[in-house]
């Protein structure tokens, strides 16, 4: 099969990755053989797999989805393909990607890979670490996408940095055409779309930081 | 397009000051960036969304010479690389906050982070306008959408409308044409803006069709749009026509907001500069679709940039 990756990204991602990284990245990929369970799981599986070549700090570890129901219980796996990630001492990052990673999506999955390997830094502001503080519940964050859409990857971004800075939020990225039931359940027809907690909260658009904690504490508040 | 794309990467700079700040990643603000680093000056571009600008929402790109037809993430995606190249750092922050007196101006991000650049080059480009219809808002993210490219594979098999007659009408009803059974373009005129090629192209399509001399009127339905509502600007006659979604393409606003009280704007909030691009705030810029100008395209914005990157060299002289 060709390669995914073109010569000029592979290179630049093994420099990138020469730079930016410091311990290694487990990532977690579930998927299932049957193509008629997971259309895009072969895809998914061989983008993963030349991603890890140009790192030996990239680690892959492949999962059946079906057949391994401990696991899939243990890190709450919902549907395939689905991939996430663990630092270096196996702590699980709370983030989520359930589709291909593909188009726009890819750079936050590299930018999450670089986040990972520093145990989880992010950049986000003082006031927003602060308020992560007050959540004591879990906050589940899906980000609905789609790979064309320019403005998604940093709502996805937002809802998984948040994640990675507070052990009760779980930031996810949902391809909307892979799962096209899930998005009618929720009215996706404009992306990015946040649900929050299965519905009880929810917003679209690609919203500033502030914005977007704003709307993320106000499902906490029960306003 | 690739099918996975890296143009969105920041570089996450640590660095804070520098000596030109670009505001916008689209043509005309990489192209300002890429000027600027060719003189050697540290240059570091702001992006709130993805790099590339509006024409990653474009699906084809045909009037960018060099290039008789490449996607507008394609191009998109060759601008920031040639920018990369050079050495520009990017940033995905949304400034909130500018402060532009004197030497050093200063600006403040959504993330809290404080950075300060001796020139600035405002490329904020613009935002599609809106309809102003009652409906438009609450159907906002149930059928009624800016971004054919984003939200067009939603409406698979499904009717839909597009409103407008420009380019950008025209151009995204032939995209949602493949996607959608049928597309009725709605424009308040008798013949269409678009460019000719354009338009001869849409009138070939067999699932295309042309409402003419009509405006949309409201936009209505229960959970999500189930129709619009038609006047004929002529007759006057009232119609509803049912469809599940509304693309809405009529024209476009200024993303001026930042500066509209810091320097010069037209009317309509379009930034007014000199013939170098410089507005009447000594070091600050505006190029693309922000600044007052006769042409909206890649190529207008593409040189803009150009025009303002070599000026602004004048303040490190």
């Amino acid at each position: 099969m060709a390669a995914l990756l073109s010569e000029e990204d592979r290179k630049y991602l093994v420099d990138l990755f020469n730079k930016e990284l410091e311990s290694e990245v487990k990532i977690l990929f579930f998927k299932s053989d049957n193509k008629d369970e997971c259309q895009y799981c072969d895809i998914t599986q061989q983008m993963l797999d030349e991603l890890a070549e140009t790192s030996e700090k990239i680690n892959i570890e492949t999962h059946d989805f079906n057949g391994e129901g401990e696991l899939v219980e243990k890190y709450k796996v919902e549907m395939i393909p689905a991939i996430l990630m663990l630092d270096k001492d196996g702590n699980d990052m709370r983030i989520r990607f359930y589709g291909v990673p593909s188009g726009y999506e890819f750079s936050t999955l590299i930018e999450d890979v670089i986040a990972v390997s520093k145990g989880g830094e992010v950049d986000l502001s003082e006031k927003t670490l602060e308020m992560l503080k007050e959540v004591d519940r879990p906050l589940k964050l899906q980000v609905f996408v789609t790979p064309t859409c320019p403005y998604c990857p940093r709502a996805v971004a937002m809802a998984q940095k948040l994640a990675m800075k507070s052990p009760y939020i779980q930031g996810e990225m949902v391809e909307a055409n892979e799962f096209p039931e899930l998005s009618m359940r929720y009215n996706v027809s404009s992306v990015p779309h946040i649900i929050i907690n299965e519905g009880a909260g929810e917003f679209v658009g690609a919203l500033p930081e502030d914005a977007f904690v704003e709307q993320v504490m106000s499902v906490l508040k029960g306003a | 397009m690739p099918m996975f794309n890296l143009s969105g990467l920041s570089n996450e700079p640590k660095e804070k000051n520098y000596d030109v700040i670009v505001v916008g990643a689209g043509p005309g603000g990489l192209t300002a960036s890429i000027y600027a680093r060719r003189a050697g000056l540290k240059t570091l571009v702001f992006e709130r969304a993805t790099e590339g600008g509006q024409i990653t929402l474009t699906n084809m790109v045909e009037d960018y010479p060099g290039f008789s037809s490449i996607s507008g993430e394609g191009l998109a995606e060759k601008f920031v690389d040639h920018a990369r190249e050079f050495g520009v750092k990017f940033a995905n922050e949304e400034v909130m906050e500018m402060s532009l007196d004197g030497d050093l101006k200063k600006i403040k991000t959504d993330m809290g982070n404080e950075y300060t650049a001796k020139v600035i080059v405002m490329a904020t480009g613009s935002n599609p306008r809106k309809l102003g219809v009652p409906g438009e808002e609450e159907f906002a993210n149930r059928g009624v959408s800016y971004c054919a490219v984003c939200d067009g594979s939603f409406f698979k098999d499904k009717e839909v409308v597009v409103v407008g007659g420009g380019d950008s009408a025209v151009e995204e009803g032939i995209y949602l044409s493949k996607i959608a059974s049928k597309v009725r373009i709605i424009h308040r005129r008798d013949k269409l803006r678009a460019q000719k090629i354009v338009q001869e192209r849409a009138f070939k399509i067999p699932n295309m069709e042309f409402i003419w001399d009509t405006v949309v009127t409201e936009i209505g339905g229960k959970d999500a749009v189930e129709y619009v509502t038609l006047k004929n600007v002529k007759s006057g006659e009232t119609s509803k026509l049912e469809t599940s979604g509304v693309f809405i393409y009529v024209g476009l606003v200024p993303n001026s907001e930042l500066v509209k009280d810091l320097v010069d704007v037209d009317q309509s909030g379009f930034i007014l500069t000199d013939e170098h691009m410089e507005t009447n705030a000594k070091g600050v810029y505006a190029v693309g679709d922000v600044r007052k100008t006769v042409l909206r395209q890649v190529v207008t914005a593409a040189a803009d940039g150009a025009i303002a990157g070599v000026d602004l060299t004048k303040y490190f002289d």
